[in-house]
């Protein structure tokens, strides 16, 4: 059973976007730093310890370097366009004089400690969200993904499936163009300085015509092998479909606008304002739904498509367990935890609840499967 | 299983009719080859059996086409996708997704087969076609013969009635060719498809071939017997041709029989040997390369070769692929990395890369004939006038990418050759060349070769080499294995030798042009 | 057997996209909702509301915004899409995702350079621009894990990039029609750069609490509209107008100047290449 359980596979590649946007969500939740580098902590070994060796996973360490930038740009800004001026001020930069047609821009300027922690506790909180959705895209094969987009999505799936086959080919096609330009290059030194910018030309021309021409035979080929086939949409059910989709964004709409200008109107129940909530709930239906009549008439299926078994529920909870109790933190008796006070020098704690969510968020790293390593199907090959 | 009534059509782009009131009908499990020079209406033939041609290309379509007892003039391809599976020249032009198995599977998606059954499928298709160890394997890392099998498989796994094959050979070398072609003759013979096959490389298939059909340049069609076409054929394979010339019967299709009718004669030539034509004089070296290394990471390509070219000599390089002819071409050239040796030659190198239209980027036939002119600062017209000498038809006007394989090859070597180089490599110019447009590259070759210049060709197609080269060098595993006069090398190997030689073999005779006029005495 | 006169009459096909007047509606709409979803730190403030949520905002628009992209994008290609199109789609985005990382100096994607978007969007037509503004950004985020909360601004963005370059006067033809374009990619490199900021600046900026007054650049909820109008000029010149857009107006330029003609030609051959295939060329003597 255990056996079974931990066979290695990759998880339905929705789960790792749902288990990141949980952890995404708790983050935002929070400005609490030691929390904060906790998540980040918890995401790192999730990623490390799944990602395996795919060539997708490398992006993780680049979203690192960007949540830091993130941080240092949030500081930096404090520090150069003086944000903040709190009580406990470290340095005394002068201010710079700008000239008065640069209205509410101070340059410089002394620079306070809750100005600059200010900068620090906000940006790690962005970085954190940031990083969360660097480990799904290092988490999951974007092929996967496409495969389990939803029927309407088939065509836009199929797009991107040829564009990332014929990614690769087009370095080859480089490659063998510059090879080949070579030739005619030994022979013309470059005379003028037009003619050097025409080398551009005699690279790009020949790659962009070969992609073209193939991209002919392709849809033949597809053509062939019976792409669009099956029924096309009624009437009527053309028009329910945008009726219910323009519907449904314009709804959006107008919830977007009672989230950010927050009215306030409406009835509430509880702490949930109904208003809000039901224009939601309104607006994703109608498009969800307009959406499920255009794909009716897809008929296609899928190869090995990729199954919802017990790991990726337990992923799911995993991600989105911590948040809940995040959210129960910001409404119990002492939510200042999440966000520590800063003019009051409150030192950053972690308390039970929040390192219990931290422990869950953990979990994926020990209770799914390993992924599946290339270099093992390599030596599989080899065998066989 | 197949018939046309009284089809024709016509592109929207030209009046010239392409199909003219075809009407022949194919059986169940029949292999049909069809046969046609270049530019003749086989694709357009091949395009109308699943309503690819006009459907996909457009154009103007009379008269019927019945499959299987249904009629499907006016069926859209993609609903005749279970009906008729087909097959192109480029595999990997055609490939939708990025793995074996993804691809073969591809086609059951679309036709909405279910789970289940589609892993069955896929799981038979992998063993039919001998790839199960390739299944994860990214389609752009495989030879060329395996990407073909793979782009069969991908339609035979829907099961279709019909295969129709386009050249699916023609990018291919010849051991990869003979794999694809295997492939298809069992597909034949075990599962009883109906096959509708062009395939320039006729000797290999014809023997399984039950029927053929002939596309003529004037756009009629003609169905028959495959010897009674053959017969009316412009373009025969050469045992075919000699078979014609010699007026055997019935007419031989495969070496066995060719040796079986040439047995008498070559009795004969046993006792009197006939008169060989002399073997060309080689003039002076005008390219001395020895010691040539060319490394890659982790691979030698080329180990230490050396090699002399004359004036007036055509020397073919042959061997099988990856062998490291091409390195050695673009290492003599100077273009090409060369890790060690030297090339002694105070001459200029012209080298005709494999895929000649990537050295054609101009929208014009005449842009790209002005820049030669402008690159080797000869006046404006040069390169026309050398290029119209070499092939008279090509339309000046014609966008480079429009041409056929034969007249692209033909812009480069006229781009290249009018700045006069004395040594003109040429890096497998036949792949993709159908007879005709071969036999117009043996006359520009020979021209060369007249006008003095040294000239290198690699190829895999041993009727060029020995029509048109005087010496043979063969490479394996980046070393010159043999190296001598055409002859020579070509009739005394296995794998090398032409078919005149084999039915000959062991008179040292190559080609049809000799055995006759051996015969004559 | 009697002559059957099945005569089937297909024109030379053209690569393009129809949109419907469906489409349109929904393009419209969505646009409208984009605009709203990127513009709102300026317009609520116009309309004299202090905005809430304004942290989370880009994240809680970004994951509405997919959806409706994506049902935009279902109701084009429903019925609307041949294969000929979808190829050319695949292999454009596939180009344009190679040009992306090569061209521009990419941050999470923070970057992009449109030259070859605008000539697709010349010579295919509205609708073919907008897909490939689309897919040719989605391709991309894949293909460099770059998927997040900004992709489809990002995304929709270059859609109109795609869609205004399919929308030009259709008769202007040689050094007009390159100026036509090269100002285009020029307001295009400079909009979406300032979309793109509009988009994240309230939260990159932080919002002032706790009695922690606002730096110079932040955004203030509730603020008067010029305060805040004023202080994201600055922070847009400053971190992008002047860097990142004016390096990606430069590029779109040079990239159409050199390569504007030639691609044109290389494209309009490829809109209308099926008239030519292989057995049309003349034959080989």
């Amino acid at each position: 059973m255990i056996r079974r359980y931990f066979l290695p596979r990759p998880l339905h590649p929705y789960v790792w976007w749902l288990w990141a946007i949980g952890l995404a969500v708790m983050a935002s939740g929070t400005t609490n730093p030691l929390l904060l580098a906790g998540i980040i902590a918890v995401v790192c070994l999730v990623t490390v310890s799944r990602c395996g060796d795919n060539p997708w996973a490398k992006g993780f360490k680049l979203y690192l370097i960007l949540g830091a930038f993130i941080v240092l740009l949030r500081v930096a800004f404090r520090i150069v366009f003086g944000g903040g001026d709190g009580p406990t001020v470290l340095l005394h930069l002068p201010t710079v004089p700008l000239p008065s047609w640069v209205a509410g821009i101070r340059l410089l300027g002394p620079v306070s400690l809750e100005s600059l922690l200010y900068g620090l506790y906000d940006g790690l909180r962005l970085a954190t969200m940031i990083i969360c959705l660097g480990a799904a895209n290092s988490l999951v094969n974007p092929k996967r993904l496409l495969a389990a987009l939803p029927a309407a999505m088939y065509e836009l799936g199929t797009i991107l499936v040829v564009s990332f086959s014929v990614f690769p080919q087009l370095g080859e096609s480089l490659v063998r163009v510059m090879r080949v330009r070579r030739l005619r290059g030994g022979q013309t030194t470059p005379k003028s300085r037009r003619r050097r910018l025409g080398v551009v030309e005699t690279i790009i021309v020949p790659v962009l015509s070969d992609a073209l021409d193939r991209s002919i035979a392709l849809a033949a080929s597809m053509e062939v092998r019976g792409y669009g086939r099956g029924g096309q949409a009624s009437g009527a059910e053309r028009a329910a479909s945008t009726l219910l989709g323009m519907g449904g964004i314009i709804v959006l709409s107008v919830w977007s606008y009672f989230l950010l200008a927050q009215p306030g109107i409406g009835p509430h129940l509880g702490r949930v304002n109904v208003l809000e909530v039901g224009l939601l709930i309104m607006g994703v239906a109608g498009i969800v739904v307009a959406m499920g009549i255009i794909g009716r008439h897809v008929q296609r299926t899928r190869y090995r498509r990729d199954r919802w078994r017990l790991p990726e529920t337990v992923v799911l909870v995993c991600g989105l367990l911590p948040a809940y109790l995040v959210h129960l933190v910001a409404n119990g008796p002492d939510p200042s935890v999440l966000d520590p006070s800063i003019p009051q020098h409150q030192w950053p704690v972690v308390t039970g609840p929040l390192a219990l969510a931290l422990l869950i968020g953990a979990l994926p790293a020990f209770l799914t499967p390993p992924p599946v390593l290339s270099t093992s199907t390599n030596n599989e090959e080899g065998l066989s | 299983m197949i018939r046309f009534e009284d089809v024709t059509l016509r592109y929207p782009s030209s009046d010239l009719l392409r199909l003219d009131s075809a009407t022949f009908e194919i059986e169940e499990g029949e292999l049909c080859l069809v046969i046609g020079p270049t530019g003749s209406g086989k694709s357009t033939l091949l395009g109308c059996v699943n309503n690819l041609v006009p459907r996909f290309t457009g154009g103007t379509r009379t008269g019927r086409i019945t499959i299987d007892g249904v009629e499907t003039t006016t069926l859209p391809t993609r609903e005749l996708a279970t009906t008729v599976g087909y097959v192109g020249q480029d595999p990997l032009a055609g490939f939708v997704t990025d793995i074996v198995e993804e691809e073969l599977a591809y086609s059951m998606e679309q036709l909405g087969v279910d789970e289940a059954e589609m892993r069955r499928r896929v799981e038979e298709t992998l063993d039919l076609l001998g790839i199960a160890e390739l299944r994860r394997r990214p389609l752009r890392t495989l030879s060329g013969g395996q990407q073909q099998r793979v782009a069969i498989g991908s339609v035979i796994a829907s099961a279709p009635k019909v295969l129709v094959l386009d050249e699916p050979t023609s990018a291919l070398d010849p051991i990869a060719a003979e794999e694809v072609l295997a492939l298809i003759s069992r597909l034949v013979r075990d599962l009883g498809t109906t096959v509708l096959l062009a395939e320039h490389r006729m000797e290999r298939v014809i023997e399984f071939a039950d029927s053929m059909l002939l596309v003529e340049p004037d756009a009629t069609v003609h169905h028959g017997p495959v010897r009674q076409i053959l017969r009316q054929a412009p373009i025969k394979p050469p045992l075919v041709e000699l078979g014609v010339r010699q007026g055997w019967e019935p007419l031989p299709l495969t070496i066995r029989e060719g040796r079986r009718l040439a047995a008498p004669q070559r009795r004969d030539w046993t006792q009197s040997p006939p008169p060989l034509p002399p073997a060309p004089t080689a003039g002076d070296p005008v390219l001395e390369a020895t010691g040539i290394v060319v490394e890659y990471p982790g691979v030698v390509a080329v180990r230490d070769v050396d090699l002399t070219l004359h004036r007036g000599e055509v020397t073919a390089l042959m061997g099988r692929n990856g062998c490291g002819k091409s390195s050695l071409m673009w290492a003599i050239q100077g273009a090409g990395t060369k890790s060690a040796g030297r090339v002694v030659s105070d001459r200029r190198i012209s080298l005709v890369p494999q895929t000649a239209s990537d050295l054609l980027y101009l929208t014009s036939v005449e842009a790209e004939c002005r820049a030669g002119d402008a690159a080797a600062d000869l006046a404006p017209g040069t390169t026309a006038a050398l290029l119209r000498s070499l092939v008279p038809t090509i339309d000046m006007a014609s966008h480079p990418r429009d041409l056929s394989e034969g007249q692209k090859i033909a812009v480069v070597l006229a781009v290249e050759l009018v700045g006069n180089p004395d040594v003109v490599l040429l890096d497998e110019p036949t792949r993709g060349l159908d007879y005709q447009a071969k036999a117009t590259l043996a006359r520009i070759i020979d021209d060369m070769a007249q006008a003095g210049r040294a000239v290198l060709v690699a190829t895999h197609d041993v009727e060029m080499a020995a029509t048109t080269c005087h010496r043979v060098v063969v490479m394996a595993e980046g070393e010159v294995v043999s190296d001598g006069p055409a002859r020579d090398v070509l009739a005394s190997s296995q794998l090398l030798a032409t078919q005149v030689s084999k039915v000959t073999s062991p008179v040292p005779l190559l080609t049809v042009e000799e055995f006759c006029n051996a015969a004559r005495g | 057997m009697p002559r059957v006169d099945d005569r089937i009459d297909i024109p030379a096909p053209i690569v393009g996209v129809r949109l419907g007047w469906r489409s349109w509606l929904l393009i419209a709409v969505s646009s409208f909702f984009g605009l709203f979803a990127l513009g709102w730190p300026l317009i609520l403030p116009a309309v004299d509301v202090a905005p809430d949520h304004q942290a989370d905002a880009p994240f809680i628009l970004g994951a509405m915004l997919p959806l409706i992209l994506l049902l935009v994008l279902a109701q084009i290609t429903d019925g609307g899409l041949d294969a000929k199109a979808l190829a050319m789609l695949g292999v454009l985005s596939a180009i344009n995702a190679v040009i992306r990382p090569a061209l521009g100096a990419g941050t999470a994607g923070f970057e992009s350079v449109f030259f070859l978007l605008i000539l697709s969007g010349r010579v295919f037509g509205p609708g073919f621009g907008y897909m490939l503004g689309h897919t040719s950004l989605f391709a991309s985020a894949l293909l460099t894990a770059g998927v997040g909360p900004w992709l489809p601004f990002q995304m929709m963005c270059a859609g109109w990039v795609g869609l205004a370059a399919g929308l030009l006067p259709r008769r202007v033809r040689g050094r007009a029609e390159l100026a036509m374009l090269i100002g285009l990619g020029i307001i295009s490199a400079y909009v979406y750069g300032l979309l793109m900021n509009l988009w994240f600046w309230p939260t990159i900026t932080g919002i002032g609490v706790e009695g922690v007054p606002a730096g110079s650049l932040d955004y203030v909820p509730g603020a008067p509209i010029t305060q805040n109008l004023l202080a994201f000029g600055w922070f847009t010149l400053l971190t992008s107008t002047g860097g990142w857009d004016t390096g990606r107006a430069i590029a779109t330029t040079l990239a159409l100047l050199i390569l504007g003609r030639p691609l044109l030609v290389v494209l309009r051959r490829a809109s209308g290449m099926a008239r030519v295939t292989t057995d049309v060329a003349a034959p080989a003597r």
